[in-house]
């Protein structure tokens, strides 16, 4: 069996499961976290955007040596102790000017929670309403500083996320789209995989049975397979998700419904021959039992079939659940590629033209697909050399 | 034409709609537990509640639904849509000509690339255009259709605006027959190349296969001997055998044709019966949904029956019968 | 009126080089009935195809096939095409599907009238029912689909198929097999009844020496490419003298002493 781990796919598929089940543990914080602006582009993208950054803001203020375009949101947070007589003026001091951003007054603690995307904060400074508020308060590169008069005591924290945040950006709610892709690993690999074994016993169990019992039972069950792959199956699926439930298992169940088909029907085959061969004939005239028979021969015989199927049917399963989810017929709590996909096309993407939201998780579902074909045909080829040649000749 | 062959195929269709109309009726009624606490909003007072299920037949024994359910469907009264309070019936039918037209024209296009590129590749075997038929074909098995599309439209609709974004007409609408129709097209372009893309590739593998091997077959030598001009060898003897196993893929495309569809329409926003069954799913719309399904599975099936009987016509082993058979 | 001189044909592979035939020099006269013997991988069948020029690409051939006076393996694909079956015609062997599958046996028949000798439809079609009659089978069996036919049937057909374009040289690569004994006898008297009838001159390829013996006027046998001895039947059988001819004779009449 070793000669399967020197394959560079499995190799690969070893890194994204333990990035996917383990990442998530090693990264701290969850995923919904945000943590930086909205749709901000990857670090390595785009120089010009400035990166996130975060100023602490004591009773002296705090000066900004400001040298890219405006950051993306301009965020005061924090608390201001002052002599309830004395007046509190927060100063924004520009290249261009002074700003007052507030004046405080009347009260011996001052909680700030400001943003400049408020519409009270644009009116109150006099700033267009529609429009970034950071471009008025970023006019150009220069020195910037950030004033308070007045206070006895100052623990605030200025926030700039700018426009590159994170290896690969943010999405629409300014989540890191890289933490969310490791999180996704897990979605897609869970239910793929387990959507397909699910599948695949359900066909063992009815292709043995089936080739093994014959008569009516059989030909239920045949029928029942031609019936089901001559019906759209994304249509029933959807029906399905609305009706049951979105969950991760009702999903995978739903899956599993809809792939057994193609197993059973080789199982069954793989029986019948099986059945008629001289040794199993040989074994029936020694008084060998069905059972015994089943256990021993067939079973072990449908094995490695059964492995290259599962592992062939693998992509159906992840690219199916990436479709439902894609349709917004997922659990919204559930991060999955497909969940991604349908946020950055349900929220915006195209109108911010945020490529970042789309290429990673579509690549992850399109490299999983790979990962996972390139092992079944290679199991496929072990057991039946002839496939290979054949694929070529 | 071989009759019992052709009643069989019609009975084998019936026999899956019948299927489909059964496991519709199982899904909408049964599966739920109480029909009524699922199809019908739970803040309702009881009086309306009952007034709901005598409305929806709800309070007859469930073998009359049946019957009723089953005269409804055959006959495509289908009742109100929960959501636009019109009949289900007419909004079907105002979507139906676009998926079909998608359906169609995808197919079409990726059916005529495909075979044309795949008898390319099996003449040309070990040059360039047998290892970009080999490639696509697996490629676009792995490849979700929708992210390829999503990615087109960021392509080719956003960064090159030379597409629209989204929907299947102009707003406001242009007038005159000529430029609806333009408009119409415009708008299905993208969606139809994308699933064109898609699906090409699996045809071509398939074609290139099925031909390299009726390519050495003896009568294709023999046809060679006879003195007849390469055309004709390639496209009168080694394609026209090669036609019934086309038609049979052709068939068996169907199904994830119909799927296709149904999330091109979404990523689209396309007026057609996939976004309208989509819609009725998540708005908890159940006629609607049970119908589109029941229209969905219904081109499969009637599809699949003209696929059956092509495969009749162009492989005479099936149509007359003889000794092979 | 057939002139093989000094042929060589070398198969290109991946596997290797195959030299199939080495330097045959053959002559065949108009009328004869020439009978080409030789175990499998004796080079004949590649012969044949040499005939017609339907080698596989890539593969090297030297010497020259004058057939009438003019070198076939120098001509073009198109000038080619005129040659095969106007004038050199093939009866397959008996267990290939040597007919298109889908294909109607008048369809196949009226599709190289009509491309070599310019018909229309429904003189195409008289000439079919006409040609099948000839070998003696039923006109009607124009309308059937090979799958339809039995092998003897289905030997005959491809035997009007031959005669359509009335060749001057018929090859036969081993018409018989696959047939029964009965069947075979047929095919061969219809084949010599043609010879007579038509003046055609007829190759008989097979590795069936007594078969050859008794219809052919005289006899070639071959051996790794290249050709043991060339005689009339009864030379070849009487007196043979390349020892692969004399194992060929002492297996013939082993054979006949144990039936």
């Amino acid at each position: 069996m070793t000669y399967i781990l020197r394959r560079k796919s499995v190799i690969l598929l070893i890194c994204i499961f333990f990035a996917g089940f383990i990442g998530p543990a090693l990264m701290g914080g969850h995923p919904s976290d945000v943590v930086g602006a909205p749709f901000a582009r990857p670090v390595w993208w785009n120089s010009q955007l400035p990166l996130s950054s975060e100023y602490s803001v004591g009773n002296d203020g705090a000066v900004i040596e400001w040298k890219k375009l405006p950051p993306e949101i301009f965020a005061l947070n924090g608390k201001i102790t002052a002599d309830p007589g004395s007046r509190v003026r927060i100063i924004w001091s520009t290249t261009e000017g002074d700003m007052l951003l507030d004046t405080l007054e009347g009260s011996g603690i001052y909680w700030i929670n400001m943003d400049g995307r408020d519409m009270i904060f644009k009116q109150k400074l006099g700033l267009p309403l529609i429009g970034k508020s950071t471009e008025h308060l970023f006019p150009s590169n220069g020195r910037y500083e950030i004033r308070i008069e007045g206070a006895s005591e100052t623990d605030l924290i200025l926030s700039l996320p700018g426009g590159r945040q994170g290896l690969l950006g943010t999405d629409q709610r300014g989540r890191d789209i890289l933490t969310l892709l490791i999180y996704g690993i897990r979605t897609s690999l869970t239910v793929g995989i387990s959507a397909t074994l699910i599948a695949s016993l359900l066909g063992l169990g009815l292709g043995l049975a089936t080739g093994y019992i014959g008569g009516w039972f059989d030909s239920a069950v045949m029928r029942a397979v031609d019936v089901l792959l001559s019906i759209p199956t994304l249509p029933i699926m959807m029906v399905l998700a609305g009706l049951w439930g979105k969950g991760l298992w009702q999903l995978v169940l739903i899956l599993s419904i809809f792939s057994w088909m193609g197993t059973a029907r080789s199982v069954r085959a793989l029986v019948l021959t099986v059945r008629e061969s001289p040794w199993v004939e040989g074994l029936r005239a020694l008084g060998a039992g069905r059972g015994y028979i089943l256990w021993r021969h067939l079973v072990p015989e449908a094995a490695p079939i059964l492995l290259a199927n599962v592992a062939l049917g693998v992509p159906g399963a992840i690219l199916a659940e990436a479709g439902l989810a894609f349709l917004g017929l997922s659990d919204p709590r559930l991060i999955s590629w497909g969940r991604m996909l349908h946020e950055a096309h349900s929220f915006g993407a195209f109108t911010e033209g945020a490529w970042w939201l789309l290429v990673p998780p579509g690549l992850g579902i399109v490299a999983l697909c790979l990962i996972f074909m390139d092992i079944g045909r290679y199991l496929e080829e072990k057991i039946d050399p002839r496939l290979g040649s054949a694929k070529n000749a | 034409m071989n009759r019992r062959w052709f009643w069989g195929r019609i009975l084998s269709s019936i026999g899956v709609l019948a299927a489909v109309l059964v496991l519709n009726f199982i899904l909408f009624r049964i599966m739920p537990g109480d029909a009524v606490g699922t199809i019908i909003d739970p803040n309702f007072s009881p009086e309306a509640k009952d007034r709901l299920r005598e409305l929806y037949g709800l309070d007859k024994p469930l073998l009359e639904q049946f019957f009723i359910y089953i005269r409804q469907m055959l006959t495509f009264s289908f009742g109100l849509s929960f959501l636009s309070r019109k009949p289900v019936w007419d909004e079907l039918l105002s979507r139906l000509p676009g998926t079909l037209f998608l359906m169609a024209s995808s197919m079409a296009f990726s059916a005529v690339i495909g075979i044309w590129l795949g008898i390319k590749a099996a003449l040309n075997r070990g040059r360039l255009a047998e290892r970009i038929v080999l490639r696509a074909g697996a490629i676009t098995a792995s490849f979700p259709g929708f992210f390829v599309q999503l990615v087109l439209i960021m392509l080719l609709a956003r960064t090159f605006p030379l597409f629209p974004l989204r929907g299947s007409v102009s707003i406001p609408q242009p007038t005159g027959a000529v430029s609806v129709t333009l408009d119409y097209l415009w708008h299905m372009a993208l969606p139809v190349i994308s699933l064109t893309l898609m699906g090409f590739g699996g045809w071509a593998l398939y074609v290139r296969n099925l031909m390299v091997k009726a390519l050495g077959e003896d009568f294709v030598l023999m046809a060679r001997a006879r003195g007849l001009s390469e055309g004709r060898v390639i496209y009168g003897h080694a394609f026209r055998t090669i036609l019934p196993p086309i038609i049979t893929i052709l068939l068996m495309s169907v199904p994830g044709l119909v799927s296709g569809a149904v999330i091109t329409e979404s990523v689209f926003s396309l007026h057609g019966v996939g976004t309208f069954l989509l819609e009725a799913v998540s708005g908890h719309d159940y006629p609607s949904a049970g119908a589109s399904f029941y229209m969905l599975a219904l081109i499969t099936v009637i599809s699949n029956l003209l696929a059956d009987i092509a495969y009749g016509i162009a492989d005479p082993r099936v149509r007359v019968g003889g000794r092979d058979q | 009126m057939l002139d093989i001189k000094d042929l060589w044909v070398r198969y290109n592979s991946i596997g290797g080089v195959t030299e199939a035939v080495k330097g045959v020099s053959l002559c065949v006269e108009k009328g004869s009935f020439t009978g080409l013997v030789g175990e499998s991988g004796s080079g004949k069948s590649t012969m044949m195809m040499a005939l017609l020029g339907l080698l596989p690409p890539r593969t090297e051939v030297r010497g020259k096939i004058l057939f009438n006076g003019t070198d076939i393996l120098g001509m073009s694909d198109s000038a080619m095409r005129d040659i095969r079956w106007k004038e050199i015609a093939l009866v397959p062997q008996g267990a290939q599907n040597s007919f298109t599958p889908v294909m109607k046996i008048k369809s196949h028949i009226m599709e190289v009238l009509r491309v070599h000798l310019g018909m229309s439809l429904d003189d195409a079609e008289t000439e079919t029912a006409r040609l099948l009659g000839e070998v003696g089978l039923d006109p009607g069996i124009k309308e059937r689909y090979p799958h339809e036919l039995s092998g003897g049937q289905k030997q005959r057909a491809s035997i009007a198929l031959a005669l359509a374009c009335s060749p001057s040289l018929l090859l036969a690569d081993e018409p018989t097999t696959a047939l029964d004994v009965i069947v075979q006898a047929e095919i061969l008297e219809l084949l010599s009844n043609l010879r007579r009838t038509k003046g055609l001159s007829i190759i008989l390829v097979t590795h069936d020496l007594p078969l050859a013996a008794t219809v052919c006027d005289r006899l070639v046998v071959m051996k790794d490419g290249s050709i043991a001895e060339i005689g009339t039947p009864s030379e070849i059988v009487n007196e043979p003298k390349h020892p692969h001819t004399k194992d060929l004779v002492r297996e013939m009449f082993r054979q006949r002493d144990k039936k």
